[in-house]
């Protein structure tokens, strides 16, 4: 390029030898260029991102036709490629749309709607399709049945790359089985290197959908994988919202205004945003007022060296005496009862007096008269004249309070005297004599004096000063009554409309409804886990939605630990968003740099240095939903590291978190009881032989004592003559609710009322739920005959509190 | 009392104590055994006897801890042990249990280290109010010697003994038997009775003839006393009325020494009847002596501060004697040997220091 920048002016031809080279980029081009960002850069991960983009569109069209989604999934060898079939049980593609669906580049439905989804630009799986067209130059083979239709639609299409139009290769008619649904087969140049990270999706998936049921098949396994439904409850349904006012930018604004058949900006602003109402609409309007037009300052009326009855009497010509006398002293007296008077309010003034004179006196006070005495009464308000001799100024002392109660006490007099004049000056020299200036050019004006007056007068103004000041004076300033742009006027300017944008951030509205969001909700995390990992432990986590950038999110998270899940190494840190996993880039995440910042010893979790992933058995989940999941990238495979969606997740990290350290408390509290009690099991027992030895007599009981020591619930059985005593005696320090269920081989007669008896099949269910309170005890008797089996089992009491001797 | 019916008591009081453990398991309780608190805070002068003893604070040993619980396996162990030693009338070192325990079938009752095993042996004879000599558990020799005008008997393993403090030993004088208690005094000429901490300094007063001339028994401590060196002072004391004295280094360590002679040791308050001096006097080397005679000093370290500071908190040495004398050594900084005398010659202790400090204390 140099070498013609350098030639450029001298050879009027160049201009168009570059034309020649610029042309249309084909969609094909663009791929190719682009796949690493669209999660195809190679050909293991990109069977993955064909599986992925598959999936989350199958799940999202069955969930929104509320169906439950039953999802297939096959990866078969097909000669030098594989071959991919998905297939669900989703409510089916009209013959019309389909091709467009999966043959075209940048189509859907999600890209402009405010609403939770998993795909969101259209990309994906028509992404999958171009690819497997470009390495294997097969086409596509889609079949669909929608739920009314008796027979399938069969297509064949690619993606014409010049046009990024669908082009049908085949359409026919056939039979499927299932009644309803789409199937999407594609062979492409792939292989399975990325084997784990394909069972991790759909793993998670399964996680994070409890309610689908999924299956995989792929060459490297014998069985199908199969994922069960946890639960059959299907999220809730999401709404689509409107923009929120503060998560738009200015194209998007301006490409509203153009779009919208509102007349005004109210009505633009509550027909085309979330959460504004007339109210709201009122109060962006006035902050849009502020910005377009600038406040008008307001002036006291002065007590001394001013006329304003002499004035206005002058100014009014011809209306009589009386009249012109009642006009002129009605409007003093307002004046003079107010305690600042702005020039718009002036004129509202004059109107109303005029108004009322007029009725009064039957007297006419046209437009021109009324203009006439506005302008001599704000001549007598605002007068100032510093330079002509004996000359008025009201101007100076009205600032020279503001000033005063904006400034330290420290200045001096003089110092604010002078101060206060420049800006009077400055104020007077303005254009208009409206005193009307936007908040920068007030900021702006302040600053030139407070400048000046450093620099004559040889003092500090400091910012401090200099904002207080400016708020003083954009305080006492009116925002204008002046009607506000109409939408096409804005629509038609960019500075306007920035003016416009800037109001709406600037106020306060109420954050966006999250009827969008459908989070999991922790009931179904824990689920979710509880259904693919077998654990000791669980715990989920929802926080309250919030907002980032107008786009509300959820953040959730959940935990498993222990059981079987491998206890060396790192833990498993699954990472989800709007239900969908992400596989790749986990350390480019957020996520997982929330989780490495949080101190996960204080958790009771292994964590070498104190920072990063932690050591154990466990998983940690998070789920990110939201209408706009801020991704570092096209590909979908890290979230952007924004401030509050980073502060929720670590939150709702650290909500679950806590339950698990209260959990691992308890168990370590458990396990040292339990090795107390393996200790003193073993010694109390020498002892007492010892004792006994020494003694000379027969080994005492020493259950009582074990009890004591442990603080443990003990059950005792007794048999005397056929009658058979259960004694529960709790030496813990709380009350306990053991659950005690007795099989017996006979029937068990005389039962002391504490307790029931079911008869099954020639066997005697006793059942007996004591409550007994710390230190006391109870019991349960009953009669059997002799020669009866019993067979005891506590429910309601850790194994390690409760002493068995019956 | 015939030496039978202490052996037999020994026994029944053990067997009583391993029959308490019985009745507690039996009973549904759990196993636990009181004794006083063994700190300088719970010990208090028993105006009757005249001696410190220990004074109402208890501490538990229960099987309600895992510590615990070894405690009393060991505790009962170990009554066994003694048992069936006195049923074979034989005896043992307090080194010996501590090996032997190594023997018992159970690792959990083996002790950790010595001072266990001591420990116990004091446990068992405070709970069962016999003493360890009467479980015929005996320290190693700690070589105290006697060196005076007085004729003993001596019930040995081997036959009785009559023997003359002065002219029936060597330099080294008479071995204190592990139990006084089978001495038999005979006849003396004892004017008074002078303990002495150091060798060295036994070792110059015997060579000066001063037990000759001033008719006095030459006690040699080694240090802190054993309790058979304790017993035959007061035995010789009371017994005999003779008028104990203690001659040490001045410093905290040796006030210390005199303490354990004069008043009981905290270990062994369960004892001090049976083993404190109440009427022993300190000689010195007194901080006051340091001054007067200008002895050659070392000064104090830290850890002699912090013993000073701490006998000031001690009840036994809350008298203005000792209180005056102690913090009269804080103030100069300074402590002395008995050998410091020596820089004033070989004879000025047995010359002037002694008669001087001896006469002053109306013992000569």
């Amino acid at each position: 390029m140099t070498s013609f920048q350098a030639e450029l002016g001298a050879d009027e031809g160049i201009a168009e030898e570059l034309a020649k080279g610029q042309r249309e980029i084909s969609i094909a081009e663009f791929f190719e260029k682009n796949k690493h960002m669209l999660g195809f850069d190679s050909g293991a991960r990109g069977l993955v991102t064909a599986v992925k983009e598959a999936v989350d569109n199958a799940l999202d069209a069955t969930e929104e036709a509320g169906f439950r989604p039953d999802i297939y999934v096959e990866i078969a060898e097909a000669g030098d490629y594989y071959k991919l079939v998905i297939e669900d049980n989703g409510p089916g593609i009209t013959k019309e749309q389909l091709p467009k669906v999966f043959g075209k580049l940048l189509y859907g439905s999600r890209f402009h709607a405010r609403e939770q989804s998993r795909g969101q630009q259209g990309i994906g799986i028509s992404a999958a399709v171009l690819y497997s067209q470009l390495t294997s130059g097969k086409p596509a083979k889609i079949t669909s049945r929608t739920q009314e239709a008796d027979r399938a639609e069969y297509f064949e299409l690619i993606i014409d790359t010049d046009t990024n139009e669908p082009e049908i290769r085949k359409s026919e008619t056939t039979t499927w089985d299932r009644t309803h649904g789409t199937r999407i087969e594609l062979e492409m140049e792939a292989n399975m290197r990325a084997r784990q990270q394909l069972h991790d999706y759909i793993k998670h998936t399964a996680v994070v959908n409890p309610h689908a049921r999924i299956e995989l098949r792929e060459p490297g396994l014998d069985e199908p994988l199969k994922f069960e439904r946890g639960t059959d409850q299907l999220p809730a349904e999401t709404s689509e919202i409107r923009p929120h006012p503060h998560g738009v930018e200015l194209g998007t604004l301006l490409k509203m205004l153009a779009a919208t058949e509102s007349y005004s900006i109210s009505g633009f602003l509550q027909e085309e945003f979330t959460r504004v109402g007339k109210k709201t609409a009122t109060k962006v309007l006035d902050a849009f007022r502020d910005r377009h037009y600038g406040r008008e300052l307001s002036w006291p009326t002065p007590s001394l060296n001013v006329d304003i009855d002499a004035a206005i009497t002058e100014a009014v010509s011809n209306k009589g005496a009386e009249a012109t006398e009642s006009f002129a002293g009605e409007i003093e007296s307002v004046l003079t009862s107010r305690e600042r008077t702005a020039h718009f309010e002036l004129r509202e003034i004059v109107d109303n007096v005029a108004e009322s004179v007029a009725e009064e006196f039957g007297r006419t006070f046209g437009s021109t008269v009324r203009e006439n005495a506005v302008a001599a009464v704000w001549a007598e308000l605002t007068a100032f004249e510093p330079d002509a001799e004996d000359g008025r100024d009201h101007l100076t002392p009205a600032i020279y309070t503001l000033v005063d109660d904006a400034t330290s006490t420290r200045k001096d007099d003089a110092t604010i005297q002078a101060l206060a004049e420049r800006i009077a000056r400055r104020l007077a020299n303005s254009d208009g004599t409206q005193f009307r200036l936007t908040h920068d050019e007030l900021s702006r004006l302040v600053a030139e004096a407070a400048d000046a007056t450093v620099e004559y007068d040889d003092v500090t103004v400091g910012e401090t000063a200099r904002e207080n000041i400016i708020e003083a004076l954009w305080d006492i300033s009116r925002t204008v009554p002046d009607d506000a742009p109409k939408v096409r006027a804005i629509a038609d300017s960019r500075d306007t409309a920035s003016e416009l944008l800037e109001a709406m951030r600037e106020t306060n509205i109420l954050a966006p409804p999250t009827d969008c969001l459908s989070p999991i909700t922790s009931e179904l995390v824990e689920a979710g886990l509880r259904k693919e990992y077998d654990a000791d432990f669980y715990a989920a986590a929802t926080r309250d939605a919030d907002v980032h950038g107008g786009d509300p999110f959820i953040v959730e998270a959940g935990i498993a630990y222990g059981g079987e899940l491998q206890s060396e190494g790192k833990v498993d840190l699954l990472r989800f968003a709007n239900r969908v996993p992400l596989v790749y880039q986990q350390g480019a995440c957020a996520i997982t740099d929330v989780v490495k910042g949080i101190g996960w010893r204080n958790y009771r979790l292994d964590q070498p240095g104190g920072s990063g992933i932690p050591n154990g058995p466990a998983v940690i989940m998070i789920h990110v939903a939201s209408t706009n999941v801020p991704f570092t990238s096209e590909s979908k495979d890290a979230l952007a590291n924004i401030p509050a969606i980073e502060d929720e997740i670590e939150l709702a990290i650290r909500e679950a978190a806590r339950e698990l350290k209260s959990y691992l408390n308890k168990q370590r509290s458990l396990q040292k009881r339990q090795e107390k009690q393996d200790v003193l099991s073993r010694i109390l027992p020498e002892m007492a032989d010892k004792v006994a030895e020494v003694t000379g007599r027969s080994r005492p009981n020493i259950e009582g004592a074990m009890g004591k020591i442990m603080n443990n619930l003990c059950i005792d059985r007794e048999i005397k003559n056929g009658t058979v005593t259960l004694t529960v005696e709790n030496y813990s320090d709380r009350s306990e609710s053991p659950e005690i269920t007795e099989i017996v081989s006979v029937e068990p007669q005389d039962l002391n009322g504490a307790g029931s008896v079911v008869d099954l099949d020639g066997e005697w269910y006793v059942q007996w739920s004591p409550s007994v309170s710390a230190g006391e005890e109870a019991e349960l008797t009953y009669t059997v005959g002799d020669d009866a089996d019993f067979d005891i089992t506590v429910e309601g009491i850790e194994a390690e509190k409760l002493t068995l001797n019956a | 009392m015939s030496k039978r019916t202490e052996e037999a008591r020994a026994r029944e009081q053990l067997i009583d104590l391993a029959e308490e453990f019985y009745d507690q398991f039996a009973g549904g309780q759990i196993p636990e055994m009181t004794l006083p608190t063994r700190t300088k805070s719970n010990i208090e002068y028993d105006k009757d006897s005249g001696v410190w003893v220990y004074g109402d604070r208890t501490s538990t040993r229960s099987a309600n801890s895992v510590r615990g619980a070894r405690k009393l396996l060991k505790a009962v162990y170990t009554i066994e042990f003694l048992d069936q030693q006195l049923a074979e009338d034989r005896s043992s070192t307090l080194r010996e249990l501590y090996y032997l325990s190594e023997s018992w079938d159970n690792t959990e009752a083996h002790f950790s280290d010595q001072d266990e095993s001591n420990q116990m042996i004091e446990d068992l004879e405070i709970v069962s109010d016999v003493t360890r000599e009467d479980f015929h558990m005996r320290p190693e020799e700690s070589g105290a010697t006697l060196m005076g005008p007085l004729e003993i008997r001596e019930q040995t393993r081997r036959g009785e003994r009559e023997i003359h403090c002065q002219e029936d030993v060597g330099e080294g004088g008479y071995q204190i038997p592990n139990n006084p208690d089978t001495i038999e005094f005979l006849d003396n000429d004892i004017d008074f009775v002078l303990c002495v901490e150091t060798g060295g300094m036994r070792d110059r007063l015997i060579e000066n003839g001063f037990d000759e001339e001033y008719n006095c028994l030459v006690v040699h401590l080694k240090g802190q006393p054993a309790r058979a060196t304790r017993r035959i002072i007061k035995r010789l004391h009371d017994e005999l009325e003779l008028p104990v004295t203690v001659f040490c280094d001045g410093d905290p360590w040796s006030y210390r020494i005199y303490g354990s002679v004069a008043y009981g040791s905290i270990k062994s308050a369960h004892l001090s009847e049976y083993l404190a001096t109440p009427e022993a006097e300190y000689i010195g080397i007194q901080p006051q002596d340091i001054v007067d005679y200008d002895l050659p000093t070392d000064p104090l370290a830290d850890s002699d501060i912090n013993a000073l500071e701490s006998e000031l908190t001690d009840p036994r040495y809350q008298t203005d004697y000792w209180e005056e004398q102690i913090e009269l050594q804080l103030d100069i900084g300074k402590k002395a040997e008995q050998q410091a005398l020596a820089a004033r010659g070989l004879d000025f202790v047995t010359e002037t220091y002694l008669p001087e400090r001896l006469d002053a204390m109306d013992v000569i």
